[in-house]
C-alpha cells in the first residue's frame, strides 16, 4: 500500500509540473513590431531597411536572387540597346525574354509581375516603417525629417510604378488592408510631384552618398518634368531644367569608367546609387554574369578565378557600331575574340568554335553562344565573388547635363545645350556636332547610358520605342506601360487592367 | 520494497519451480509401471522453430493433460495405441498418435491466422487492444514480418506491408530518408508523413528506433483510430512498440555484410560512338579529349557494407530488461556517399506490489549517425560530359574543361569534404499505478534530442565554388528537443455481457529549435579543412548566424469503448488541441470522432457457417483530424527580424544591418482539417486466410498554401493561409493465407493492395482567390527558368502534368502538337489555351507481396512492391534528346536513331508511364538448432532490389515524391519528375548470421 501512495504522489507531481496551458509564444531570434523604434540606433535599423529594400529581395521568380536584376532585364530587353536571345535551349525560358523582344508581352510576363512586386514590396516596406515611427517615442519634430526621407524614398518606387504601369493604386497607410483601386496614371504623377515636394525642406542639401537628399529629390523631379509629355501629356521642360539647375556639388569624373569601378563609390559624379558590398553579403548587380560566355572567366584570370556567367543578355545589332571606335565609352562593351590568359590564344567554345562575340545575332529565338556583343561596363576582376563590390549607379551628374541639354533643344534653344553636351562629349573624347539636335541627343543618351536601365524610358519619350527595329514591328501606343500582372489581377477584384489590354 | 527482499523473492521463486518440478518427475516415474502405458517426452515448437513454453498436452479422450515447461519440454504417460493432442492460443491444434516406439516426440505447431488476429494486442494509442475488439482501421506489422536487408531508414521496413501506406525512397543514396504517404496524403505544403509513436511518446523522429528493436508497428490509418492525436492525426499514426525484457534469458547477435552495385544506367554514348557520330557526320570542329569516359561509372563505386547488432534480454517474473548495440555501414554506391550509425537502446522494467499494482518503465535509445552528403548536381555533370574527356589529364590532374554545366564530377566528388554527424536520443520514463481495482493511472515522461552539426570544405583549387572563393569553409549546428509530458487515467470494467473501459488525458509538448553556423572564405593555405574557420580573411555580413524557436501543444483527450457480448463494439474519442503556432483567432481545435463494429461471426445464427468463416467483423467509423505541420512558428505574427537586410552608411562607410518586417501576419492561421469516413470488414475463411477489405473518403478544409494575395496592401505578394479543400477517397484490400501447413513443408503468403483517388475540390474562398496553382517547377533546367509542368487547380488531384500534347514528329524530326481543336500544328502556332491534363503522378494501384517458405530447417523469402498506372516526367531525357548537344555533350544512344531535331520543350512526349514493380528482397536461409535450450543458428544470403519490371525508360521509375536534389521537401508540391536526380538504387547480394543464445 506503501507503494501505491507513494506513487501516486509521484505522479500527481508530475501532474502539477506540467498542468499547463500557456500557449503564448515566445520569441527569441525577432521581435515583435511593437516592441521596437525606441532608441536612435533602433530608428537607424528601421530607415535602413527603406534602403536595403532598393537591392530588391528573393521572389521566388528571378531565380531567387534579388528583383532589381528582373526590373533591370525587363527594361533592357524591351528597349533598343538590349536583348536576352534563347541560345540553344538556354534563355527560353518560356519565352518571356523572346515576348520582351518583340514587344509581344502578356499579363503573365514574370519579369512584368517582378518589377510589380519589386516596387510595392519597397512601397510596403516604407509603409510599415513609417507605421512603426508613428508609434514610436520620438517628437513630432524628430520625426519629420524621418517621414521626409522614408516618403521621398516611397516616391521613387511610385516614380517607377509610373513609368512602368502607370495606372496603380496607391497605398500609403500600412495599416490599411483594404483592397485598393487604381489611380489615374496624372493622379500617381501628382502623388509623386506632391511628395517630393513635400520632402525637399526636409532633406538635407549636403551630398551624402546613397541617401536620400534635397539633390537627390530635385533629379527625381527632373526626370519626373522631363518624361511628363509621355506620362500624362503635358510639357514641362522648363521646370526639368529649373530642377537640375538646382543640383549642386557634383562633377564629371574625369574617367567615364570610374563611375563603374568596382570602388565607384568614390566617384564625385554619382547623385544617387544602389550600394553594394561582398562583405555586406548583398547579392545582385552581377549584369557581367549575366551577360558573358560561360568561358569568358578565362580572360579574366587566368585560371578561371571569376564566377560563373550565364550567356545571356547582349546588345541588339547596330549599338556596337553606333559608337565611334575613338569612343572611350565603347569599351561599356565586349566584343571579338576573346583571349584565354593562361594561354594567349582564342578561347575555344564546347563545340569546337571560337569564342568571338560578334555584333551580329541570328535570331531572338535560335542565337549561337558567341553571338552578340555583351555588357562589360561595371569592372570585372579576378577573384571577384558572386556578391559584386561595385554600387549600382541610379543617377549621375552626366543624366542632369543631358536632360538640361535635351529640354533646351526641345524648347528651341539648341545653342544653350552646348555647354551642356560638350561636358559629355569631350570626357568621350569625341568631337561635338555643329548642330545638336533630338537625333544627336538621343543617340548621345544610348552611349552615355548603355545598359543604365534607362533607355526604354527614353525610347518613349522620342517615340522610337513605338517604330520597327531589330526582331520588332511597329508598337501599338497602349504598350508604353506594361499590363498589370495577371496574378495580381485574379487576387484583388478591385483593380482594372490598363487600356489595350485583355482582361486578363 | 528493496533490492534484498527481491532477491529473496526470486530465489523463492526458483525454489518453488524445481520443487514443483520434482514432485512432478516422482509422478511420472510412478506411472512408468502401469500396464499399457507409456512414457511419452518431447519438445513443442513454434512455426518458427522456437520452443514453445505453456503449451496445452491432453491424452485424447481424457483429462490426463499437462502443460510444456519453459523450455518447451513436456512428459506424459500415454495409453500405447491412443493419441495426444498439443495445442497452445493462436495455433492449430495438432493430434499425435502414440505407438510403443513413440519416444521423444517433436511436435511443431502452426500458427491459426484468424485465432491468432484475436489475441493480438494492438496499440491504440493511450493503450492497447486487442485486435479483435477494435472498431477502427489499424494495420499491425510484427517485427518477423518487417522487411529486413540493408536497411538504414527505419521507415524502409514497412515497404509493401501496409495496405494504402507507400513509402517511397526518392533515391539509392543511404543518407536519403523515405516519404511515407497514408491514403494519398492531405496537404499541399505541410508535412504529408504520419504522425510517428514511439512507445507511447509522439512525434518523435522515426529514425531513432532501429528496426532490430522493434516489436511491432500499428499502422493507424482512418479518422476514428488516429482522432485520438486530434490535430496531428490528419496523416495517419505509426505507433512503434520496441522489444523489452521477455520471460528467460538470451542472447542475439545478427550480422550481414553485402555488396551493392548500381541497378541501371543511362544509357550514353561511349567515347567510340561518340567517334563514330563525329566521323559520320563529319563535324570538322568537334574536340576530341582523347578519353575513353563512362562518366556515370566514373563517380560509382561497389558498395561493400556490414552491419552488426548485439542483443540482450532477461526476464523474470516482475522485471524485466533489454539491452541492444548495433553498429551499421551502409557505402553507397556513389563514391564517398555512405551512412555509418551506432545505436544502443535499453529498456527495462520493474513491477512492485502483491498484483504489480505499480510498474516502473524505462527506455533509452541513441544513435549517432555519419555521412557525408553529395552534391547532387554531379549527375546532371555526368551525363553532360564528352566521354572522350579523360577523368585525370596526361599530369594525373583532373581535368577540367570549361563549360556551363561541365564540371568534372569526379573532381567533385573528390576535393570536397562534406563531414556531417547526427546524434538522436530519445529516454523515457513512465509510471503505471493501479488503483481503485478498476482503475490505472500512467505518467510519461520523456525528451526527445536531435542535433546535426556539419562542416564543409571546398579547397582552393576545386573547380566549383572553391576558386572563386579562394577556398570556402563551414560549419553548421542545428538541434531540436521535444520534450513531452502525458498523464492519463484508464477505467475498465466487466458488468456481466457489458464491458465499457475508458480514458481520459492531458499532455503538455514543447518544442524547442535552435542552431548556429558560420562560413568564411578567402584561405591562404588549405590544411585546416574547416576546422580552423578564423583562418579565412574573407568575412562577410551574414557569415556567422543563429537562431532559436519554441513551439508548445496543450492538448485534452479522452476515449471510450463498449463491448457487448463480444458483438457490439463501440468507441468514442475526443481531443482538444492548443497550439502556440496557431494565430490568434484560432489557438485551439476539437477532433472528435466515433466509431462501431459489429463482430457478425460471433451471432448465434452464424453459427452454420463456422466451419469456413471463422470470423467476420464490420466496422464503421468518421471522425475529424488535423494537420499542423505546415504552420511554422510565429507565422501568425507581425514580426520585425534582421535577415540578409544590410545598409550602407556613408558617414562611417560601414555597413549595418536593417530591422525589417518579415511576412503578412495571419491571425487566423490554423490546422488544416481532415473529415473522414471508413468502413472495414475483417475475414478469416477456411481456418487458413485472414484478411480485411477498407473503404475511405476522406475530406481536407483549410488547406494551407502561400496563396498569391494582393500586393498592394500586402507587404509581400504571397501569404500562408487556410483556404483550399482537397478529397481522397479509396479501397484497400489486405490478405494473408497459410496455403500449405505441413509438417515439414509450410507456405505463407500476404498482399496489400491500395487504391486512392485524389482531387482538390476548392481553391479559393471569400477573401483569397486563386484560379491556379503552377507547380512542378522545371527550374534548373536549361532555358526553363520560371518554368512549371504541373497544376494544381479545382477538379485534378496534386501532381496533374499540364502543357501540350503531342502528335509525333514531323518529318524534320520536329515535336508536332495539338492544338485546343485536335489539330495538328508547329510549335510556333501554340497558345496557352492549348494546354491540357497531361494525366497525373497518383498511382490507381499501389501493391505490397510476400511469401514464405519453410522446408523443414530451410527457409525463402520474397517481397516486392510496386505502384500502377502513375505518370512521370522524364526531364531527364527531354534534356538530353537535344540536338544541340552533340558534339560538345553526350547524348542517349536513342537519340542518334529517333531523329529528334527540336529543342527540349515541355509536353507529353517526354511524360511516361512509370508503373513498376520491384522484387524488393529474395532470401534463402538456413536454420541449425545449436541442441540447448532452442538456442540456434540462422545463415542466410539475401538479394535485394534483384530486378524491376517496367516500361518506364529512364534509370529508375520510383521517382521521389518531391525530390530536389535528392531532398524530400515535405508537401506535394513537385512531385513526379525525374530531373537529373536519380542516386542509382544499388542491387545488393547480403550474407547474414543470427545467433540465439537461450540460457
Amino acid at each position: 500500500m506503501k507503494i501505491k501512495i507513494t506513487a501516486a504522489i509521484l505522479v500527481s507531481m508530475l501532474f502539477t509540473i506540467s498542468s499547463c496551458t500557456d500557449l503564448d509564444e515566445q520569441l527569441y531570434d525577432r521581435v515583435e513590431d511593437g516592441n521596437f523604434g525606441n532608441t536612435p540606433k533602433e530608428i537607424d535599423a528601421l530607415v535602413g531597411g527603406a534602403y536595403s529594400s532598393l537591392r530588391g529581395f528573393a521572389d521566388g521568380i528571378s531565380n531567387n536572387y534579388p528583383t532589381c536584376e528582373y526590373v533591370f532585364f525587363l527594361n533592357e530587353t524591351v528597349s533598343d540597346e538590349a536583348t536576352i536571345p534563347t541560345r540553344g535551349t538556354n534563355w527560353y525560358d518560356g519565352g518571356q525574354y523572346q515576348d520582351a523582344q518583340k514587344h509581344t508581352w502578356k499579363a503573365d510576363n514574370r519579369m512584368i509581375l517582378s518589377a510589380w512586386r519589386y516596387n510595392y514590396t519597397g512601397i510596403a516596406k516604407i509603409n510599415s516603417i513609417i507605421y512603426q515611427i508613428d508609434k514610436s517615442s520620438l517628437t513630432a519634430n524628430a520625426k519629420a525629417p524621418i517621414y521626409a526621407e522614408l516618403k521621398a524614398l516611397r516616391a521613387y518606387y511610385y516614380y517607377n510604378l509610373l513609368d512602368l504601369f502607370g495606372n496603380v493604386p496607391i497605398v500609403v497607410d500600412f495599416a490599411d488592408t483594404a483592397l485598393p483601386t487604381n489611380s489615374t496614371r496624372k493622379q500617381v504623377y501628382d502623388f509623386v510631384e506632391k511628395e517630393l515636394t513635400d520632402a525637399i525642406p526636409h532633406l538635407t542639401g549636403n551630398v551624402v552618398y546613397s541617401k536620400m537628399t534635397k539633390n537627390v529629390a530635385y533629379a527625381l523631379l527632373a526626370r519626373l518634368y522631363l518624361n511628363s509629355k509621355a506620362f500624362i501629356g503635358t510639357e514641362r521642360w522648363q521646370d526639368c531644367i529649373d530642377m537640375c539647375q538646382k543640383i549642386s556639388g557634383y562633377t564629371l569624373a574625369p574617367d567615364f569608367f570610374a563611375n563603374f569601378a568596382t570602388q565607384n563609390e568614390k566617384s564625385p559624379e554619382i547623385i544617387f546609387a544602389i550600394p553594394y558590398d561582398s562583405k555586406a553579403g548583398t547579392v545582385g548587380n552581377y549584369m557581367s554574369s549575366m551577360s558573358c560566355h560561360y568561358l569568358h572567366k578565362l580572360t579574366i584570370s587566368p585560371v578561371g578565378d571569376y564566377p560563373w556567367s550565364a550567356n545571356g543578355m547582349c546588345a541588339q545589332p547596330g549599338v556596337y557600331s553606333e559608337f565611334a571606335d575613338t569612343d572611350k565609352r565603347k569599351k561599356c562593351m565586349v566584343a571579338g575574340d576573346q583571349i584565354n590568359l593562361a594561354t594567349g590564344t582564342v578561347i575555344t567554345m564546347d563545340n569546337g568554335e571560337p569564342l568571338t562575340y560578334t555584333e551580329t545575332v541570328t535570331s531572338v529565338a535560335d542565337a549561337k553562344e558567341n553571338e552578340g556583343v555583351r555588357l562589360g561596363k561595371y569592372e570585372m576582376k579576378a577573384g571577384e565573388t558572386w556578391e559584386r563590390d561595385h554600387d549600382l549607379v541610379v543617377i549621375r551628374y552626366a543624366e542632369i547635363l543631358m536632360m538640361q541639354a535635351e529640354c533646351y533643344v526641345r524648347l528651341g534653344s539648341a545653342d544653350l545645350a552646348k555647354p551642356f553636351v560638350q561636358q559629355v562629349t569631350a570626357r568621350a573624347g569625341e568631337e561635338m556636332p555643329a548642330t545638336i539636335d533630338l537625333n544627336f541627343i538621343d543617340k548621345e543618351l544610348l552611349k552615355e547610358f548603355t545598359f543604365e536601365g534607362r533607355r526604354r524610358t527614353d525610347n518613349i519619350r522620342f517615340g522610337t520605342f513605338f517604330l520597327p527595329w531589330w526582331e520588332k514591328g511597329t508598337t501599338e501606343a497602349y504598350k508604353a506601360i506594361f499590363p498589370i500582372p495577371s496574378t495580381v489581377l485574379t487576387t484583388n477584384k478591385n483593380l482594372k487592367q490598363n487600356p489595350g489590354y485583355p482582361l486578363n | 520494497m528493496n533490492s534484498k527482499n527481491k532477491r529473496i523473492v526470486l530465489h523463492q521463486m526458483w525454489t518453488t519451480k524445481s520443487l514443483v518440478f520434482m514432485i512432478f518427475m516422482l509422478f511420472l516415474s510412478a506411472g512408468m509401471f502401469a500396464q499399457g502405458k507409456k512414457l511419452v517426452t518431447g519438445t513443442v515448437y513454434d512455426n518458427t522453430g522456437t520452443v514453445l513454453p505453456g503449451a496445452s498436452i491432453i491424452e485424447t479422450g481424457t483429462r490426463n493433460a499437462t502443460t510444456t515447461d519453459f523450455d518447451g519440454k513436456f512428459s506424459l504417460e500415454v495409453a500405447v495405441g491412443g493419441s495426444i493432442e498439443v495445442s497452445f492460443i493462436g495455433s492449430t491444434t495438432q493430434k499425435v498418435q502414440i505407438t510403443a516406439a513413440s519416444s521423444k516426440l517433436e511436435v511443431r505447431l502452426q500458427n491459426d491466422g484468424y485465432q491468432l488476429a484475436e489475441v493480438q494486442v494492438v496499440s491504440v494509442g493511450y493503450g492497447t487492444q486487442k485486435k479483435s475488439d477494435l472498431t477502427g482501421a489499424i494495420s499491425t506489422v510484427t517485427a518477423d514480418n518487417l522487411v529486413k536487408g540493408t536497411i538504414s531508414s527505419t521507415e524502409q521496413v514497412l515497404q509493401g506491408k501496409v495496405a494504402g501506406l507507400n513509402i517511397i525512397r526518392p533515391s539509392g543514396d543511404p543518407a536519403a530518408g523515405a516519404t511515407l504517404r497514408l491514403r494519398g496524403g492531405t496537404s499541399l505544403t505541410a508535412s504529408n508523413s504520419p504522425l510517428i509513436v514511439v512507445d507511447g511518446i509522439a512525434g518523435v523522429d522515426i529514425n531513432v528506433v532501429q528496426p532490430a528493436d522493434i516489436k511491432s508497428i500499428d499502422v493507424l490509418k482512418d479518422a476514428s483510430a488516429t482522432a485520438i492525436y486530434g490535430s496531428r492525426g490528419a496523416n495517419g499514426v505509426i505507433i512503434i512498440t520496441t522489444k523489452s525484457g521477455t520471460k528467460g534469458v538470451s542472447v542475439v547477435y545478427s550480422g550481414l555484410s553485402s555488396v551493392g552495385y548500381v541497378a541501371d544506367n543511362l544509357d550514353l554514348l561511349s567515347a567510340n560512338q561518340w567517334r563514330g557520330y563525329v566521323r559520320q557526320t563529319g563535324n570538322m570542329d568537334a574536340v576530341d579529349y582523347g578519353g575513353n569516359t563512362n562518366w556515370q561509372k566514373a563517380i560509382e563505386q561497389t558498395a561493400i557494407s556490414q552491419s552488426h547488432t548485439l542483443s540482450i534480454n532477461s526476464g523474470k517474473v516482475d522485471s524485466g530488461f533489454r539491452a541492444s548495440i548495433a553498429y551499421l555501414n551502409n557505402e553507397g554506391v556513389i563514391k564517398k556517399s555512405g551512412l555509418e550509425r551506432i545505436s544502443g537502446n535499453v529498456n527495462a522494467y520493474q513491477y512492485l506490489g502483491d498484483n504489480k499494482d505499480v510498474k516502473f518503465d524505462m527506455g533509452l535509445f541513441a544513435n549517432i549517425d555519419k555521412w557525408h552528403p553529395i552534391d547532387y548536381r554531379i549527375f546532371e555533370r555526368a551525363y553532360n560530359l564528352n566521354p572522350t574527356i579523360p577523368v585525370y589529364d596526361a599530369n594525373g590532374n583532373f581535368t577540367s574543361v570549361g563549360g556551363n554545366i561541365y564540371e568534372n564530377p569526379v573532381e567533385i566528388l573528390t576535393n570536397r569534404t562534406v563531414d556531417n554527424e547526427r546524434h538522436r536520443l530519445l529516454g523515457y520514463f513512465k509510471t503505471e499505478v493501479k488503483f481503485l481495482n478498476d482503475f490505472q493511472a500512467v505518467a510519461n515522461i520523456s525528451l526527445e534530442h536531435n542535433a546535426v552539426a556539419g562542416g564543409t570544405y571546398k579547397p582552393t583549387y576545386a573547380i566549383m565554388e572553391g576558386r572563386t572563393e579562394a577556398g570556402y569553409a563551414q560549419r553548421t549546428y542545428a538541434e531540436y528537443t521535444n520534450a513531452q509530458g502525458e498523464l492519463y487515467v484508464n477505467y475498465s470494467k466487466v458488468f456481466g455481457k457489458h464491458s465499457v473501459s475508458a480514458l481520459a488525458g492531458y499532455s503538455y509538448l514543447e518544442n524547442i529549435y535552435q542552431g548556429f553556423g558560420a562560413q568564411r572564405s578567402g584561405f591562404v593555405s588549405d590544411a585546416f579543412g574547416y576546422n580552423n574557420l578564423g583562418a579565412g580573411y574573407n568575412y562577410r555580413l551574414g557569415d556567422v548566424y543563429s537562431y532559436k524557436g519554441k513551439s508548445n501543444l496543450v492538448s485534452f483527450y479522452a476515449r471510450a469503448n463498449y463491448n457487448y457480448d463480444g458483438k457490439y463494439l463501440l468507441t468514442a474519442t475526443v481531443r482538444r488541441d492548443g497550439s502556440s503556432r496557431f494565430g490568434e483567432n484560432n489557438k485551439w481545435g476539437t477532433f472528435p470522432s466515433a466509431s462501431a463494429a459489429w463482430k457478425i461471426s460471433n451471432e448465434d445464427f452464424m453459427s452454420g457457417t463456422k466451419d469456413w468463416l471463422g470470423s467476420l467483423k464490420l466496422r464503421v467509423g468518421y471522425g475529424v483530424t488535423g494537420n499542423q505541420d505546415g504552420i511554422g512558428e510565429y507565422k501568425s505574427l507581425s514580426i520585425l527580424g534582421v535577415g540578409n537586410d544590410s545598409y550602407y552608411d556613408p558617414v562611417t562607410g560601414t555597413w549595418s544591418l536593417a530591422y525589417s518586417p518579415k511576412q503578412n501576419p495571419n491571425p487566423d492561421l490554423k490546422w488544416e482539417s481532415t473529415r473522414q469516413i471508413n468502413v472495414g470488414i475483417d475475414f478469416g475463411l477456411f481456418d487458413r486466410i485472414t484478411g480485411s477489405f477498407e473503404w475511405y473518403q476522406k475530406n481536407t478544409d483549410d488547406l494551407l498554401y502561400t496563396y498569391e494575395v494582393p500586393q498592394p496592401p500586402y507587404l509581400v505578394g504571397t501569404m500562408l493561409a487556410n483556404v483550399g479543400e482537397m478529397s481522397n477517397k479509396g479501397v484497400e484490400l489486405t490478405l494473408n493465407a497459410d496455403i500449405v501447413r505441413g509438417d515439414k513443408f509450410t507456405w505463407n503468403a500476404n498482399l496489400t493492395l491500395g487504391h486512392n483517388i485524389q482531387k482538390i475540390e476548392k481553391l479559393s474562398n471569400p477573401t483569397y482567390k486563386t484560379d491556379v496553382i503552377y507547380s512542378g517547377s522545371l527550374h534548373g533546367l536549361a532555358g526553363m527558368s520560371g518554368q512549371y509542368s504541373q497544376v494544381i487547380a479545382e477538379g485534378y488531384p496534386v501532381g496533374t502534368f499540364w502543357g501540350f500534347r503531342n502528335a509525333g514528329l514531323d518529318e524534320n524530326g520536329k515535336i508536332q502538337y495539338y492544338n485546343a481543336a485536335g489539330n495538328v500544328v508547329a510549335e510556333s502556332a501554340l497558345v496557352d489555351a492549348d494546354k491540357t491534363d497531361l494525366g497525373n503522378i497518383q498511382p490507381d494501384l499501389t501493391m505490397g507481396i510476400g511469401m514464405n517458405f519453410t522446408y523443414g530447417n530451410f527457409d525463402l523469402g520474397i517481397t516486392g512492391y510496386g505502384m500502377f498506372g502513375q505518370k512521370a516526367l522524364n526531364a531527364t531525357n527531354m534534356m538530353l534528346n537535344d540536338p544541340t548537344r552533340l558534339p560538345s555533350y553526350n547524348v542517349p544512344d536513342d537519340f542518334l536513331g529517333s531523329g529528334i531535331t527540336s529543342s527540349p520543350k515541355y509536353s507529353d512526349y517526354w511524360i511516361e508511364d512509370a508503373s513498376f514493380f520491384r522484387l524488393q528482397t529474395l532470401s534463402v536461409g538456413y536454420t541449425m538448432p545449436l541442441g540447448f535450450k532452442n538456442s540456434k543458428l540462422r545463415m542466410y544470403i539475401m538479394g535485394e532490389n534483384l530486378a524491376v519490371f517496367t516500361k518506364y525508360k529512364g534509370v529508375d521509375p520510383e521517382i521521389g515524391l518531391n525530390a530536389q536534389d535528392g531532398v524530400d521537401q515535405t508537401g506535394l508540391a513537385a512531385p513526379g519528375i525525374d530531373k537529373y536526380n536519380n542516386y542509382p538504387r544499388p542491387t545488393t547480394i547480403s550474407v547474414g548470421l543470427n545467433f540465439t543464445l537461450n540460457n
